[in-house]
């Protein structure tokens, strides 16, 4: 047994230390004053990609052999990838969020997507000219966690597929080159009736993009938008019909919530990290640390964000053993934002008035820290999971 | 790099625990309990194994396999009964201050001899913030009294408060009490009189880990109680059917079952987590009184919900997650309880800037 972190992840989050504190945190406090997403053509977007950020983790079609299709690609390094999460999360989760490259789209493109398919879409991400965003709409406005009530439909015509519905809250889906959108070719079907989709830009009949304003996470774009009569390609079928004759689609859409749910959770660990270095910070400043209330709060928070960044990392460590890690990755996604919640609520009572002016980092930091409680699968969606699995509780 | 498999040695380790627990101690937990003691062949099936001397150097005759060893010994023989495994461990988290404080010559000279005597005990005895007992020291002998310990004996008695411990074996008077819970190991008030002290060490930083040990000792039992009150409450929802289902799939329970197999895990992680702190030398009193602490609370989460789910059952005698309930409530109250332990935290906490960064800190 060991927790220890091996060189080259400590000098990745050092670059990403160095980052945070001069560009992250700023630029995502500046988004939360003037409330509205760091806009794509920002500077700041620009130098990532210079440095070496926004790309996929495909390797390209030489190392497009099977094996790395069926692992989807995290076998191997997802604990560092948490990390590197984690600490991005630290220094702002909704900058982290904003940050080209093609996002929640990667993961079904590399389990389900043909080679052709990979090439097109996550070819120009290997060496991105520009900043590039990718993005992934599963959720509708009457359809969160329970995926199976997707109403957006798919109905061949020719060689196209006509895609209609309604999609919500996807993150950087206005300023994407593509869009996975997952539709129904048959909404009495379930999941059976599940097909994803890569609607690029400027495809005819996809349109009304509406960033959303939000308690938090102002940094980046949740967006929601339409399908009226889309024409997407028949090529643009993500995995082709063979994949669907072969196993339902929603299989895949779960698949990619496996590999992400302990991501978010450790994320909550780092909005949450952040909020207990600044109570501690105010405390000292303020001299509250002779009270033992604080402290015990503080040592709450300390203990209970442990618990969960260990959670996680047991998860991740599981699925790079290849491990089934669907309890664990549940359990961390449930206890991870509760944890982290508390500690920015916690700091909110030692800022006190202060917490109250609305200008505080912790007090953003409390506003931001309630979505993951809520993405990848609310925490009483992950309860259901785990419930599943320790109790064999009926699907109906 | 991260890595939570245990190995192979450690893993061997456990399940020879979950093997002893399974048929010398499961089985027969209100036998014991009842009886306040265990039968010879069980202490010295437990002898043969080398439970006792896990974390003792090999010099003397220990296996020297350290914290986490301790821990997951300690975790599977509380699932099976935690009365029993103090009872078996003639040492107990006695050990620590010997060894911390003492060093090898106080295990040859006060605890090598202990291990030869059946049945023979050896207690530890908190006398620092949060502590009940009232014991004074001075002129190098004891003189108080000590509210309950979990032992119907004592070979020998230590002492350790913040500034160090002290050691005695004779003018040591037992009365019998009933006992709140960990009753198979014995329960008894003390009277001390006059005991003239055999050693006496002070070192604080010496004393703090032996409590940091002692604190991690019985955060392991706590994980073992809680985890088979889950267990155990678990396996019943499945089986108990209400309004046409197994009582397990309202949801009410549902959730309930994977908060519990939560918290059994989370106090498991930072268990493991201030273990390998430990071991590896680094300052681990903070995370022991973590673990401590997180232990107590999340068993005192567990088990009364335990008893909860076997609804009136769960409180007859008939089934054990009541006991599971007292025993995790009289475990919580070690080394000054969860008051002291977070005391500890809260303090040490103020001393960080990033309490928790990935990287050392300003670094």
């Amino acid at each position: 047994m060991d927790l220890s972190l091996d060189a080259p992840l400590r000098e990745r989050l050092a670059g990403i230390r160095a980052l945070g504190a001069g560009q992250i945190r700023p630029l995502g406090l500046e988004a939360d004053r003037l409330g509205r997403p760091t806009p794509p053509d920002h500077d700041f977007f620009k130098l990532l990609v210079e440095r070496g950020q926004g790309r996929t983790r495909w390797k390209g079609e030489e190392a497009d052999d099977s094996k790395v299709r069926e692992a989807g690609a995290q076998v191997g390094d997802s604990r560092s990838f948490l990390c590197v999460s984690e600490e991005m999360s630290y220094w702002d989760r909704g900058v982290a969020v904003s940050f080209p490259g093609p996002g929640l789209g990667e993961p079904p493109l590399l389990s389900m997507g043909t080679p052709e398919q990979r090439r097109r879409f996550l070819g120009p991400f290997l060496e991105p000219d520009r900043p590039r965003w990718g993005s992934f709409a599963m959720t509708e406005p009457s359809a969160g966690s329970d995926v199976a009530g997707i109403r957006a439909t798919a109905r061949k015509q020719g060689d196209h597929w006509i895609l209609d519905g309604d999609k919500s809250f996807a993150a950087n889906a206005s300023r994407a080159d593509w869009i996975v959108v997952w539709a129904s070719v048959d909404t009495k079907l379930g999941r059976e009736g599940h097909r994803a989709f890569v609607v690029e830009r400027g495809t005819d009949g996809l349109g009304d993009f509406s960033v959303e304003r939000k308690m938090g996470l102002k940094a980046y774009e949740s967006t929601s938008f339409t399908l009226r009569e889309c024409r997407v390609p028949a090529a643009n079928l993500l995995g082709g019909e063979a994949h669907y004759a072969q196993r339902a689609g929603f299989k895949g859409a779960m698949r990619s919530f496996n590999a992400t749910r302990p991501m978010v959770a450790v994320m909550a660990v780092g909005i949450g990290r952040a909020a207990l270095d600044e109570s501690l910070a105010f405390a000292r400043e303020h001299d509250l640390g002779d009270d033992p209330r604080v402290r015990d709060r503080l040592e709450r928070c300390r203990r209970k964000l442990r618990a969960a960044r260990l959670l996680c990392w047991r998860a991740a460590w599981l699925a790079d053993h290849g491990q089934p890690n669907i309890l664990e990755a549940s359990m961390s996604k449930a206890v991870a934002p509760v944890a982290a919640l508390e500690a920015a609520s916690l700091g909110m009572e030692l800022l006190g008035e202060v917490g109250a002016r609305g200008d505080h980092l912790i007090e953003k930091l409390f506003r931001d820290v309630k979505a993951m409680d809520i993405v990848e699968g609310t925490g009483q969606i992950q309860r259901i999971l785990m419930a599943r699995h320790l109790v064999g509780l009926p699907r109906d | 790099m991260i890595d939570f498999a245990l190995g192979d040695e450690l893993e061997l380790v456990r399940a020879t625990a979950r093997d002893f627990a399974t048929d010398q101690l499961r089985g027969a937990l209100r036998d014991h309990e009842s009886q306040r003691e265990l039968a010879a062949d069980v202490h010295q099936r437990f002898a043969e194994i080398g439970f006792a001397t896990l974390e003792w150097p090999e010099g003397l005759g220990g296996s020297d396999l350290g914290s986490l060893a301790r821990c997951v010994v300690a975790e599977e023989l509380a699932a099976g009964c935690p009365g029993a495994a103090l009872a078996l461990d003639p040492l107990g988290p006695a050990l620590y201050p010997l060894l911390e404080l003492g060093g090898s010559a106080a295990l040859q000279d006060f605890a090598l001899p202990l291990l030869t005597t059946p049945g023979a005990r050896a207690l530890l005895v908190w006398t620092g913030s949060g502590s009940r007992a009232r014991l004074e020291e001075s002129g190098g002998s004891v003189t108080g009294q000590v509210p309950w310990v979990p032992a119907d004996r004592v070979d020998l008695l230590v002492g350790l408060d913040e500034t160090g411990a002290w050691a005695i074996s004779e003018g040591i008077a037992t009365t019998r009490v009933r006992g709140a819970g960990l009753r198979a190991a014995g329960a008894s008030s003390l009277q001390i009189e006059n005991a003239p002290l055999r050693a006496h060490w002070r070192e604080p930083a010496a004393a703090a880990r032996a409590l940091a040990r002692a604190r991690l000792y019985s955060a392991a039992l706590l994980v073992g109680v809680m985890r088979e009150a889950a267990e155990f409450s678990r396996d019943y929802a499945q089986q108990r059917t209400a309004f046409g289902r197994p009582i397990a799939h309202h949801q009410a329970l549902a959730f309930l079952i994977a908060d519990m197999a939560a918290a059994v895990d989370s106090a498991r992680l930072l268990l493991w987590d201030a273990a390998l702190a430990l071991d590896a030398g680094e300052g681990a009193e903070e995370r022991c009184a973590g673990a401590f602490l997180e232990a107590s609370e999340q068993a005192l989460f567990v088990t009364p919900n335990a008893l909860q789910i076997l609804g009136g059952h769960g409180f007859m005698q008939d089934y054990p997650v009541e006991k599971s309930m007292r025993e995790a409530r009289t475990l919580s109250l070690s080394w000054g309880g969860v008051d002291a332990a977070r005391e500890c935290g809260g303090r040490e906490i103020l001393e960080h800037t990033q309490p928790l960064a990935l990287l050392a800190e300003g670094g």
